[in-house]
């Protein structure tokens, strides 16, 4: 990654012509050829910018960014302020907090947060039509389906009543009840999975993530 | 640099400093060895700043000087060579890897970013090395691999009364070891992933260990093994351990490694496996609701204040503490399912894993 701050004038040439008057500006080249002009606001979007695949001349007082579309950033550099560059090194990606996967993390871990006694048979358990997100039984032995999403809507509910239906087919399952679970659950969802035979319930993903384990540890690790 | 020597011994040293260096790195050069050449030594590091590998062997050496060379490409180049000599020196900026016909031309990375290393003065206690890696293996078991508490991936190395003692534990599970008569000083945690690479880099009959305020030095006529210690306090260990048991069985070790052989075919992790223990033996019992299930009854030598006692565990816990446990018997000593239970050799044994049982 390189940065530089600049006092410079820039011209676009390509789908329209356009202007920036002489100032003080950050350009941004990345590691894959990216190029972007940042002004002090403007939240996180450039003035101006050219992705990669492009080319990049430079000389001391001028770069000139170019691609096979004809499109041409020229950089007229009047006074270079700061020019740094640094390897940023492998970029692990974005984690989301509270995603599906992590929700369904959580709740194999902790099934009886949705219902006491219910324990963890398994983690995407296969069916013909696709996996069931947590597969469990209950304190009676009963099959429980869980479909975790983190908005419950019909589509939610629909796609379980077929796993549902695909599961009471296994004589070893059966019968098989289930439970739609989300972070919140829209009113026609609900209303929807009571007719479904489906119980419907919210979880809180913080209180999830702070409900006390009960694994048995030899000591806290809290 | 040049040099030449026979694939095999190259390949040797290339491969066992190769395994310090990371795949994934921040910095492009520690993916790369340093070899380094004087004298009529080859030395070769690899690193990845927590674990660092020296190697070194005798070569015909050409021309001296150093160079760093991206480690799997020069490994696996080495390796893949024609048995016989093979040639690596530094020619027109790039460095040139011959042997018998085939010539690798590869790019070296600059020497300059390679982290320059403090250098150690050798100064440990002599080990026996088989028991030092019977040692490692028996308590890395024990460590975490979760990066989120790097306190728990680590071994705790102190001295003990008896000698060196060395503990691991993932809150799940606590493996404590004394090494006899080995009189290492001081205290210090140490990468439980870096010390499973002790036997498989510079393993040997003599291994010489030290401790130091930032590092553990590790050292043999293989090479030298140096691994960062971790900071933080290690969990207070000793009050974990049970001062009475009431039940306790013993039992022969490979009928009971058969036995979690074919839990296994059943269990997954979450899924436990329960052991009655009664008069005459084990009852070891697992069942999967989608699955099925899987019984059989263990000859034992039962003795405890219950009739008998029900426990479960986890069975990849319990089936990696019977492995590492030396002798022909398997002690475990229980005092209820909640509350954790001692496996050992039966004896007065230098080593014991502690192992907390699961909620059924």
């Amino acid at each position: 990654m390189r940065l530089v701050i600049a006092r410079c004038t820039v011209d676009y040439s390509g789908r329209l012509d356009a202007h920036l008057p002489e100032a003080v500006r950050l350009i941004m080249v990345k590691a894959d050829g990216t190029l972007a002009i940042h002004s002090d606001g403007n939240a996180s979007k450039p003035l101006n910018w050219m992705v990669s695949p492009n080319v990049l001349e430079t000389s001391d007082d001028r770069w000139v960014v170019s691609n096979k579309k004809g499109e041409r950033l020229t950089i007229t550099l009047h006074e270079i302020i700061q020019d740094v560059t640094h390897n940023l090194g492998d970029d692990p990606g974005l984690v989301k907090d509270g995603v599906e996967d992590h929700l369904q993390a959580l709740l194999a871990d902790k099934p009886w947060i949705l219902e006491e006694g219910l324990t963890l048979i398994r983690r995407e358990f296969p069916t013909d039509i696709g996996p069931v997100d947590l597969l469990c039984a209950d304190a009676n032995g009963v099959t429980v389906a869980v479909e975790v999403k983190r908005r419950g809507d019909i589509d939610g509910v629909e796609q379980l009543a077929r796993y549902i239906e695909r599961l009471d087919n296994d004589s070893r399952l059966a019968p098989v009840r289930g439970i739609l679970t989300a972070q919140s659950i829209a009113p026609q969802a609900i209303v929807l999975a009571e007719a479904r035979g489906i119980e419907a319930v919210e979880i809180d993903y913080d209180g999830l993530k702070e409900a006390e384990d009960t694994e048995l540890r030899l000591f806290s690790i809290r | 640099m040049r040099i030449r020597a026979q694939r095999d011994d190259l390949a040797d040293v290339l491969v066992r400093a190769n395994r310090a260096v990371g795949t994934r790195t921040a910095l492009p050069v520690l993916q790369g060895l340093l070899c380094e050449v004087a004298g009529s030594i080859l030395r070769v590091t690899g690193t990845d700043l927590d674990m660092t590998v020296t190697t070194s062997a005798e070569v015909d050496v050409l021309e001296e000087g150093r160079v760093v060379i991206p480690g799997r490409l020069l490994t696996e180049a080495v390796r893949k060579m024609p048995a016989g000599q093979v040639t690596i020196g530094v020619k027109d900026n790039d460095v040139e890897i011959e042997g018998n016909g085939p010539r690798f031309t590869v790019r070296p990375l600059t020497i300059d970013d390679f982290p320059v290393l403090d250098d150690v003065v050798v100064d440990g206690v002599e080990v026996d090395g088989e028991a030092l890696a019977e040692a490692v293996g028996q308590v890395t078991i024990a460590a975490s691999s979760d990066g989120a508490r790097p306190i728990l991936t680590g071994v705790l190395f102190e001295s003990s009364e008896a000698g060196l003692r060395m503990v691991a534990t993932d809150s799940y599970r606590l493996a404590k070891k004394d090494l006899a008569g080995v009189g290492l000083e001081g205290t210090g945690l140490v990468p439980a992933r870096g010390l499973r690479e002790l036997p498989r880099t510079i393993g040997s009959s003599k291994v010489t260990a030290q401790l130091g305020d930032r590092e553990a030095v590790f050292s043999s006529d293989k090479g030298m093994l140096r691994l960062r210690l971790i900071d933080g306090s290690f969990p207070k260990y000793q009050s974990l351990l049970p001062d009475t048991y009431p039940n306790q069985v013993i039992l022969e070790k490979e009928a009971l490694l058969d036995a979690l052989g074919r839990v296994a075919l059943v269990a997954e992790d979450h899924i436990p496996v329960r052991l009655k223990l009664t008069d005459g033996g084990v009852e070891v019992t697992v069942s999967r609701q989608d699955v099925g299930g899987e019984t059989e009854h263990l000859e034992g030598e039962f003795s405890g204040t219950d009739e008998e006692v029900t426990i479960a565990f986890n069975p990849r816990y319990l089936q990696e503490g019977v492995t590492v446990i030396s002798g022909d018997s398997i002690r475990i000593r229980v005092i209820d399912g909640f509350k954790p239970s001692v496996l050992d050799d039966g004896g007065e044994g230098d080593y014991i894993y502690l192992l907390m049982p699961v909620r059924v």
